[in-house]
């Protein structure tokens, strides 16, 4: 039994990928921003445990879809900045559309669109 | 990511990462103490991340197999005893296939050292009922005049020539033939055309010359001719076929020395033809448009020639016949290296046993079950490893002292002229030798790997081995098949020594001690009549006879024959004989009478036949008398046949083996009368008063009034001609024992190995045992029901497969005189292998019993 908080979901195994390229469409950001960034825009539900946000953030790297260079923070502190790279804004538009494609037909499945509507 | 990060940047991107948010609690509101904490609390484990940001990197997998390497060595140099073991066992396995791979190799694989090998193709011919490879002086012109489908054509005749004394194989060879073939001289140079002179082969210089630098320039005598030496072929390059030649002389001397006329058209063709195709032609399209000429070379009436362009790259070439030859003894190496597997196997399953205390700490300090497979199969590699490299040198001396034995065990008159290819390591070899290495680790240390990291930690943590059931299951099922291994090999080649040994003794029909064959090598037609003459003045010769086959080593043609004409037919071996045949070799007339001196003289139109043949086709008359019709089959050629088509039947002869032993008795022989003179006839047969006056040194002497030269005739005991026979069998039952013998032995070590280990693991329950009042006899009567219970099912499991093997081959092998399925041969294989597995297992059986029940009742493990 879980002691959690039932209204915060721990993410689906490969969803953190392509939350974390979604977080640096906007420009580049470092890894606590994209946890902050990930856990303010899903409105606290979604539970980003900072641990494998970094090597989630290598693979990336290693795939090519980020880059990554040292930089100072807002408030002046060294961190590595992130940076959606050509292939990784690619990578965003196709992992999107199998997201939705995935939701919407996990939701016929489940009957939730015919309830909604 | 072209460049490793290093685990220190990665320390300061957490470290970051914890200051901003340490930060940002703060700017929230939170104190800075409790701030610091709730950010390390979300970030969980710091050391984990940076663990497994160290592992994705990809020099990882290097450094684990640098440590697992270090950690291995370690491991084994702790522990000689079970390097030894394993090593040696493994090593004798792995030898046994490279020296197999090593002959495939130099005969299958490796191209001759010539340039472009795989442009060389052998032309040759094929008919429905014929075909071959030999082509006279003009067809070979014609060919090489093809210019548009081959770069160069060369011809070749082998020939032997003395030397000294020594047999050579000469090839002869035409003009341009190094220059075509780009083949490497150590010394000299290649000779022209015409030039008397001869390349030494790399063997030939170093067995008559003892490598001597300087022989360039002098003579050698080759068949009374003294030829200047010209150079000296590297060693690499033997000859474009599986049996490698001594020396090379150009084609042009072959007339002179041979005394026949090559560029005569009506002598029949003798060159052997290898062209090297354009590269733009195809072996099949070169087939097409040869097929024309074929067909007009060979005039074979009623029949379809075709031509055929084989690549000849290789000595053999590779094909699935060859495959299937080759795929028995393959199986039964396979079978030995495999015992080996499981022998190591099984010492390693005892050992990860006995090592379980370091293998539970290992996975309760946090080792991943795969990184402790993988660490555990990095030392089967090791092992394997050295295996490997001693198994190489196993294999180099074992090749050589096989070849030597092989060489040594050859009949006298066939060591002369048969070679042996070079047989060196190369790359080839090496490779394999590494497969063999990295496969057979596969095979014995996956099963104790996976075996070992299943331990469960519960067992782990309690320090308590529990040895686990599958595991001992495990080890039984691999001593069990150990024996069935050895049962298998030991069974067939018990049977194969003993049908040796019946066929050695068989009763062949004919007297062969004291008789040799001579054959004449030069072709001159007076030669058989002049040397019947000579032998039959000589007072060691009791008699002489004349034949058209040489028995026990040419088989005879065959015809139809039937008692009325057309019905009856039967299928017949036929012989042409002089009068003193049956003398000769001692077959008894058991009715009627021989050939007399006048019937042989005029080649009159009487047969003498085989007891079963007058059965078959006189079954209910008195054969003498009646007439022996000869069907004549379309095509035949005439010379090859009696120039009539009826004889009269004037005698019975016992029954003989007329060509190959493991045939037995032909079923009918039919015999025809012939003189030494007639072209019927081409081998002489001569008795001895002695087996010593018949010796070929005396005979030789006695030819060489006819003829001067030593090599003009083949003279070969009827005893080497029959001992060539069994040669093959007897190599194969030597090889089979040495097999058998590797698998017993370690099959018995493997089983020794099991007992020893077990009865280790129960010292307790045998001391309970001895507590509670057993006595020694039933201590070692349990051990010995233990080591039976394997050993029977892994012999009852190879009794089933060697009978169904056996079974098997006598289905494909037809061979009338072998029985395959020899109760006997059965019977002592599994009384072997028992009794070995209870010698092997009476020591530990002995050893269970010394155990002191007081002191293993106190001791808590």
């Amino acid at each position: 039994m879980s002691t959690q908080d039932n209204s915060r979901v721990p993410l689906l195994q490969g969803t953190l990928d392509v939350l974390i390229l979604r977080m640096l469409l906007f420009g580049s950001q470092h890894g606590q921003g994209i946890a902050r960034a990930i856990q303010e825009q899903s409105q606290d539900v979604l539970l980003v445990d900072h641990g494998s946000l970094y090597p989630a953030l290598q693979r990336l790297e290693a795939a090519g879809w980020i880059s990554a260079e040292w930089g100072t923070s807002e408030n002046n502190r060294k961190a590595r900045f992130y940076k959606l790279t050509k292939t990784g804004r690619k990578q965003l538009a196709q992992e999107t559309q199998q997201w939705r494609r995935l939701a919407e037909t996990m939701g016929r499945v489940l009957g939730l669109e015919n309830s909604g509507s | 990511m072209f460049f490793r990060r290093k685990d220190a940047d990665f320390q300061q991107e957490i470290q970051a990462h914890l200051d901003l948010e340490t930060d940002r609690l703060i700017a929230e509101g939170m104190p800075p103490s409790e701030a610091r904490a709730a950010a390390h609390k979300t970030f969980g484990n710091v050391l984990t991340a940076e663990e497994r940001m160290h592992e994705r990197s990809r020099w990882m997998w290097l450094e684990q197999f640098v440590q697992d390497i270090r950690y291995g060595w370690r491991g084994l140099r702790k522990s000689p005893a079970f390097v030894a073991t394993t090593v040696l066992s493994l090593s004798l396995g792995i030898s046994l296939v490279v020296i197999l791979f090593a002959i495939f190799n130099a005969y299958v694989l490796r191209p001759f050292a010539v340039r472009d090998p795989y442009s060389l193709y052998r032309i040759g011919w094929n008919a429905p009922e014929a075909k071959g490879t030999h082509f006279s002086w003009r067809d070979f012109l014609e060919l090489r005049g093809r210019s548009d489908l081959f770069d160069d054509v060369t011809a070749e005749r082998i020939a032997l020539a003395n030397s000294g004394g020594r047999t050579l194989v000469c090839a002869f060879v035409s003009g341009g033939y190094f220059e075509t073939l780009g083949a490497r001289l150590v010394l000299g140079r290649t000779p022209a055309g015409n030039e008397e002179a001869v390349v030494l082969s790399y063997e030939a210089w170093k067995l008559l010359f003892q490598k001597n630098p300087t022989i360039v320039g002098q003579t050698l005598d080759v068949g009374r001719r003294k030829l200047e030496i010209a150079g000296v072929l590297g060693p690499a390059f033997t000859g474009l076929d599986d049996s490698p030649r001594d020396l090379w002389v150009p084609l042009a001397l072959y007339s002179p020395m041979a005394q026949v006329n090559l560029f005569d058209p009506k002598e029949p063709p003798v060159l052997n033809v290898v062209a090297r195709l354009r590269h733009d032609v195809t072996a099949a399209q070169a087939q097409t448009a040869l097929t024309p000429f074929m067909a007009r070379m060979v005039s074979h009436p009623n029949t379809s020639v075709r031509a055929e362009v084989t690549l000849q790259a290789t000595p053999v070439t590779l094909s699935l016949d060859t495959l299937a030859v080759l795929s028995a003894p393959l199986a039964a190496f396979l079978l030995v290296l495999l015992t080996a597997c499981a022998n190591v196997s099984n010492i390693m399953l005892a050992r990860a046993n006995a090592r379980f205390r370091e293998i539970s700490v290992r996975l309760s300090i946090g080792a991943s079950r795969g990184r402790l497979v993988r660490q555990l199969l990095t030392e089967g590699l090791l092992i394997s490893l050295m295996a490997g490299i001693l198994g190489l040198a196993l294999a180099s001396i074992g090749l050589q002292a096989g070849v030597d034995l092989f060489v040594g065990a050859l009949p006298p008159s066939a060591a002369a002229s048969i070679r042996v290819v070079p047989l060196e390591f190369d790359h080839r070899v090496f490779l394999f030798t590494l497969a063999a290495a990295f496969g057979s680790t596969l095979l014995f240390a996956l099963a104790p790997a996976l075996q070992a990291a299943k331990l469960p930690l519960t067992d782990a943590l309690r320090g308590h081995s529990n040895d686990t059931r599958t595991g001992s299951r495990l080890r039984s099922a691999l001593v069990a098949s150990q024996v069935m291994v050895s049962l298998v090999l030991l069974v067939a080649t018990i049977t194969l020594a003993r049908s040796a040994r019946a066929l050695g003794a068989a009763d062949l029909g004919i007297d062969r001690t004291a008789v040799v064959t001579i054959r004449p090598r030069v072709n001159e037609s007076p030669m058989l009549a002049s040397a019947s003459a000579a032998l039959s003045f000589d007072p060691h010769i009791e008699s002489v006879a004349a034949a058209s086959i040489a028995p026990l080593s040419e088989s005879s043609r065959k015809i139809a024959v039937s008692a009325q004409r057309g019905a009856g037919t039967i299928g017949a071996p036929y012989t042409f004989v002089s009068d003193a045949y049956f003398q000769t070799l001692h077959i008894p007339i058991l009715r009627g009478r021989g050939f007399t001196p006048a019937e042989s003289k005029a080649e009159a139109n009487v047969a003498v036949v085989s007891a079963a043949a007058a059965q078959s086709l006189w079954p209910n008359a008195d054969p003498i008398g009646q007439f022996i019709h000869i069907e004549r089959p379309e095509g035949q050629a005439k010379d090859e046949l009696p120039g009539y088509d009826a004889a009269v039947v004037i005698g019975i002869a016992r029954d003989v083996v007329s060509t190959m032993v493991f045939e037995g008795p032909a079923s009918a022989h039919v015999y025809f009368p012939t003189n030494a003179s007639s072209s019927h006839a081409s081998v002489l047969l001569a008795r001895g008063w002695s087996p010593q006056q018949i010796r070929p040194e005396i005979t030789q002497a006695i030819l060489q009034k006819i003829h001067p030269e030593p090599t003009a005739f083949q003279v070969m005991p009827l005893e080497e001609a029959l001992a060539l026979q069994m040669f093959p069998i007897r190599i194969t039952s030597w090889i089979g024992s040495l097999l058998g013998g590797i698998a017993l032995a370690l099959s018995l070590s493997g089983l020794y190995a099991v007992l020893t280990y077990s009865l280790s693991q129960r010292r307790r329950e045998i001391g309970i045992r001895m507590a509670l009042g057993a006595s020694r006899i039933s201590i070692v009567r349990l051990v010995m029901a233990q080591s039976m219970r394997l050993a029977g099912v892994g012999a009852a499991i190879g009794i089933l497969l060697a009978a169904g093997i056996m079974k098997g081959l006598s289905s494909v092998v037809e061979l009338r005189n072998v029985v395959f399925i020899d109760m006997a041969s059965f019977a002592i294989s599994l009384t072997l292998v028992l009794t070995a597995a209870l010698a092997a297992s009476l020591f530990p059986a002995c050893r269970a019993t010394g155990v002191d029940p007081g002191r293993t009742l106190r001791v808590d493990n």
